[in-house]
């Protein structure tokens, strides 16, 4: 039987009009006519200005909308047919889509974008996610590293608002950082770029037909780059403004980044298991920048939902969590929300004795890590309300205490894992 | 000897372009001259050409290379007499080779009669038929053209302590046109050239040729009034003949120069050249289409010069900074191949020596709507040396050989009017007329069968264009039509094998047949056209309703 291609008749057609490129910018989308435009339109003249006499193309990998979207990335293209008076373009720059098979998945889509990539040689790729509002210079700050200094992945660092990206400071960016020792801002990034040589290494992995790759391929980006020792930096970008969507599920999202890393740690044991203190890696720019404007945040409904969570998933808490870790959550979950703190040495404790869990299958690996998300909540509200007043510098110091406590934890983490405790 | 009557005739020319100077010594005193000329009219039949362009060959200092006259009812004594020069016009209307000439409109050399006649005195009668101000500030808004050497369009004249005009290189000043005397005067020379049987005239930097205070003094009505004065003095006395005007314009302001037929036959498009190298180096079509949609369509009689390579630099006038910076980073990085806003150097090095691309590109220049003009040597690949002062690298010898001096001249190598191309790449061992001729796959015999097929129908030079917009950017493709003659033309710009598919649907049913090979192509029908291309292929196809 034939192997199943994932890139349409027509989708291979428009690929050999595009022909061999320098550099491929993909973005996926669902549904984002309301918003594509403006982000395609920073792309464009972010490769007409940073650079213009390499090849590039846009590739959208639509997950079947049914609003225009393909049309609006379609049209941004520069050809002979299309004269754009206000662009100088030395040479044509298509900006082509097609609708990759089994619905929207950033995972399907990425790799749509990655098969493109390697059939038109990219030497260089950018993916900007549908959901940012970017500028031109992104695909200049993005895209450099890799064209002129050899790197093979840039993750982004933004400016953020200091109660913005609370997933990624309270627990991806310390676990990754423990765990693979090395310092990524952003494990887990909407917007990258990353060399022709890993495009083709990514593509080459098994993970496409799994959950993992249909639904966590951004935070399994970062891990087999590390993994695989490839060339990283990151990449200072500028403020990171979302469009305004309806919010965010936690437990979706959990699922696409800690299961990832979760599952990632199954086959890279020997890798994540050898150093013991993380190293930073090179940064074009600064590795954050906080804002710390006053905002209001709903903290009650964070501490509600981690009472809640705690009391009504005890049995399944009983078969991840050690019997002290447990006490020590239910304790605090005792404590009124005024005077709630949820203490980094556990919440670092408990991540660890989810991630042995997992590892060990002591219940469903889906309900493991979906069970984390209520405790999170808790570390969330404990951020939230320590930060309330604090400075972008006392926010870091905060983060940077957070992740050391990862890295300080990690031998108990070996110890679970290979069944010492 | 009576060539054939169509008015028309530079419609369907292939024009070579020589300097006397360069082509062949029959003397041997190292100079190419009218005789040496006339003795290679066979090898220039042979290759195809039908009509000659020579560069400037009057009596002058030569410090632009003879485009400083100082005499223009002569020929310079290096290349022989005025009688040399009827004898090779006869021999070339013999062969049906028209002679088109230069003729410097705008400016003369400070050594011409006229100059030292108007600088001698503020009274001299000829002291208006130049352009003389006490101050250097009139004309602000005129842009130097030659800005490597000049500091301003002004000189000063310690003679008559006075400043003159010059566009050019301060040893050229400009012609008065305002003065009717001077346009008198420049008639009687067209016409006693005229009346010897020159078929045309290549009028020189024909847009400066009046000056006006509040303006850049180029493409003035008043220029345009001059131009359709000797245009109507042309067609009344002197039917049949061609006006070719050298105006580095872009195609919008070049538009006029034709005016209602009643100006120019002939203009080079200036724009085009620099956007065909950078297209093929871009890999991409867009420089090439989008010139071409910027083009104003032009009388039915009147015609587009093409080219590659001519006697001066690559001009990069006509295109944007971003343009210029790519051209000069891709196919100048050497500073040395730099000089004014061009590029020096020949079409073969150019292109790197790389035959396909040679290919390509005369294909291209072949094929697109115009009257296609070849650079002496260019048909074998000739190379440059940007070692030599101003344009002169691309002026040197003709190499007719593997012998001495390249069979160009019989006299000592030292005598030479400029050195020999010598190295092992481009050097006349390497590269000459006589060995090429021996192989039917060198470019000289390549060059000739290409000349040939663009001879054999009119569509190439008569024809309208279309052009096909195929998805494959790489692709040029374009339908050449005129009557029932339908020709297909596709260009592959890359260095890599393409596919591309052509919409043909209004030509259901015709069959394309290759017009080099005569191979029969499949019939067209429906479906796109599919063709696949290896690097720089192109492809002229004949369509065929059989």
């Amino acid at each position: 039987m034939a192997e199943e291609t994932i890139l349409s008749d027509d989708f291979l057609r428009e690929l050999i009009n595009v022909g061999e490129v320098d550099i491929l910018v993909g973005v996926h989308t669902y549904n984002d006519a309301s918003t594509i435009g403006p982000l395609v339109q920073a792309i464009r003249v972010g490769l007409l200005k940073y650079f213009p006499r390499q090849r590039a193309a846009i590739i959208n990998a639509d997950g079947g909308s049914k609003d225009g979207t393909q049309d609006l990335i379609r049209a941004a293209s520069i050809s002979d047919l299309q004269h754009v008076s206000r662009l100088q373009a030395l040479r044509t720059l298509h900006s082509i889509s097609t609708q990759y098979p089994g619905g929207p998945a950033s995972g399907n889509a990425l790799r749509t974008i990655l098969a493109a990539a390697e059939l038109l040689r990219a030497s260089a790729c950018a993916v900007i996610s549908p959901d940012s509002i970017i500028e031109p210079e992104w695909l200049e700050r993005l895209l450099r590293p890799v064209t002129r200094d050899n790197f093979d992945l840039v993750t982004p660092t933004y400016r953020r608002h200091k109660f913005d990206g609370l997933l990624i400071r309270n627990l991806l960016y310390p676990m990754n950082r423990a765990l693979y020792s090395r310092r990524v801002r952003e494990p887990y990034p909407p917007d990258f770029a990353f060399s022709g040589r890993l495009a083709s290494h990514f593509l080459s992995q098994e993970v496409w037909s799994q959950e993992v790759g249909r639904t966590g391929a951004e935070m399994y980006v970062t891990i087999s780059a590390i993994v695989g020792d490839f060339r990283l930096a990151q990449s200072f970008l500028g403020p990171k403004s979302r469009v305004e969507h309806a919010p965010a599920d936690l437990v979706a999202a959990i699922r696409r980044s800690v299961g990832t890393l979760f599952w990632s740690l199954e086959d890279n044991f020997r890798s994540w298991s050898a150093n013991s203190h993380s190293e930073p890696i090179t940064t074009f720019g600064p590795d954050h920048e906080l804002i710390s404007d006053p905002l209001r945040v709903n903290r009650k409904r964070q501490y509600e939902m981690f009472v809640r969570g705690v009391s009504e998933l005890d049995t399944v808490l009983k078969a991840i969590l050690s019997p002290p870790t447990l006490a020590e959550l239910q304790r605090t979950a005792t404590v009124p929300e005024p005077d709630f703190r949820f203490p980094d040495e556990l919440w670092a404790r408990t991540v660890y004795e989810f991630t042995a869990a997992y590892h060990k299958s002591v219940i469903s690996r889906d309900h493991i890590v979906q069970a984390l998300a209520p405790l999170y909540r808790g570390k969330a509200h404990t951020f939230l309300l320590e930060n309330r007043d604090s400075s972008a510098e006392e926010v870091e110091s905060k983060v940077e205490h957070l992740c050391q406590e990862f890295e300080r934890l990690k031998p108990s983490l070996l110890e679970m894992w290979d069944g010492r405790k | 000897m009576a060539l054939p009557q169509d008015a028309l005739w530079y419609k369907d020319a292939i024009i070579y372009q020589v300097h006397v100077r360069t082509f062949y010594d029959s003397n041997a005193d190292g100079i190419g001259d009218f005789r040496g000329l006339a003795q290679k009219l066979d090898y220039l039949q042979d290759l195809g050409i039908t009509a000659l362009w020579l560069m400037p060959f009057f009596p002058s200092p030569l410090r632009d290379d003879g485009y400083d006259i100082a005499d223009y009812r002569s020929v310079h004594p290096s290349y022989g007499t005025l009688d040399d020069f009827k004898v090779f016009l006869e021999a070339a209307h013999q062969r049906r080779i028209r002679v088109i000439i230069e003729m410097v409109l705008n400016h003369t050399s400070n050594q011409h009669p006229w100059f030292q006649e108007s600088r001698s005195s503020t009274t001299n009668p000829r002291r208006d038929w130049y352009v003389w101000s006490d101050i250097d500030t009139k004309y602000r808004g005129t842009r130097i053209i030659f800005v490597d050497t000049e500091l301003s369009n002004w000189a000063w004249d310690p003679m008559s302590k006075a400043y003159y005009w010059h566009r050019f290189f301060s040893h050229q000043p400009d012609l008065n046109y305002d003065n009717p005397a001077v346009r008198d005067e420049m008639w009687s020379v067209m016409k006693l050239w005229l009346e010897m049987g020159v078929d045309a005239f290549r009028l020189d930097a024909v847009p400066y040729l009046v000056e006006r205070e509040g303006t850049n003094c180029e493409n003035l009505p008043e220029t345009h009034t001059i131009i359709k004065d000797f245009r109507a003095r042309l067609d009344r006395e002197f039917p049949g003949r061609m006006f070719l005007a050298e105006a580095n314009q872009w195609p919008a302001d070049l538009r006029p120069y034709f005016g209602e037929s009643d100006e120019f036959h002939m203009a080079f498009h200036f724009p085009l050249m620099p956007r065909m190298f950078m297209g093929l180096k871009l890999e991409d079509r867009k420089p090439i289409t989008e010139i071409l949609q910027q083009t104003p369509s032009i009388p039915e009689p009147c015609q587009w010069c093409l080219f590659l390579r001519n006697h001066d630099e690559l001009t990069l006038e006509m295109v944007t900074d971003m343009e210029r910076d790519y051209m000069y980073d891709e196919y100048a990085r050497d500073k040395g191949m730099r000089l004014n806003l061009g590029i020096r150097r020949r079409l073969a090095p150019l292109l790197d020596n790389d035959r396909r691309r040679i290919e390509l590109m005369n294909g291209m220049l072949m094929s697109l709507p115009g009257t296609p003009i070849l650079y002496y040597g260019d048909e074998i690949g000739m190379g440059d040396n940007v070692n030599l002062g101003d344009r002169n690298g691309v002026r040197t010898p003709m190499q007719w050989d593997g012998g001495w001096n390249g069979g160009f001249s019989a006299a000592d190598p030292e005598s030479l009017y400029s050195p020999l191309m010598l190295n092992p790449v481009y050097g006349f061992q390497a590269v000459n007329v006589h060995s090429q001729k021996r192989f039917e796959h060198s470019l000289l015999s390549w060059m000739k069968r290409l000349i040939r097929v663009r001879k054999s129908l009119p569509v190439f030079g008569r024809g309208s264009i279309e052009f096909l917009y195929p998805a494959n950017h790489r692709v040029l493709a374009y339908i050449r039509q005129l009557a029932k003659d339908t020709i297909l033309v596709v260009n592959n710009l890359s260095s890599s094998a393409q596919a591309v598919e052509l919409d043909l649907r209004r030509y259901k049913g015709n069959i394309l047949i290759e017009m080099f090979g005569r191979n029969i192509f499949p019939r067209i029908g429906d479906l796109p056209y599919l063709l696949t291309m290896g690097p720089y292929q192109f492809y002229w196809f004949r369509l065929r309703r059989i």
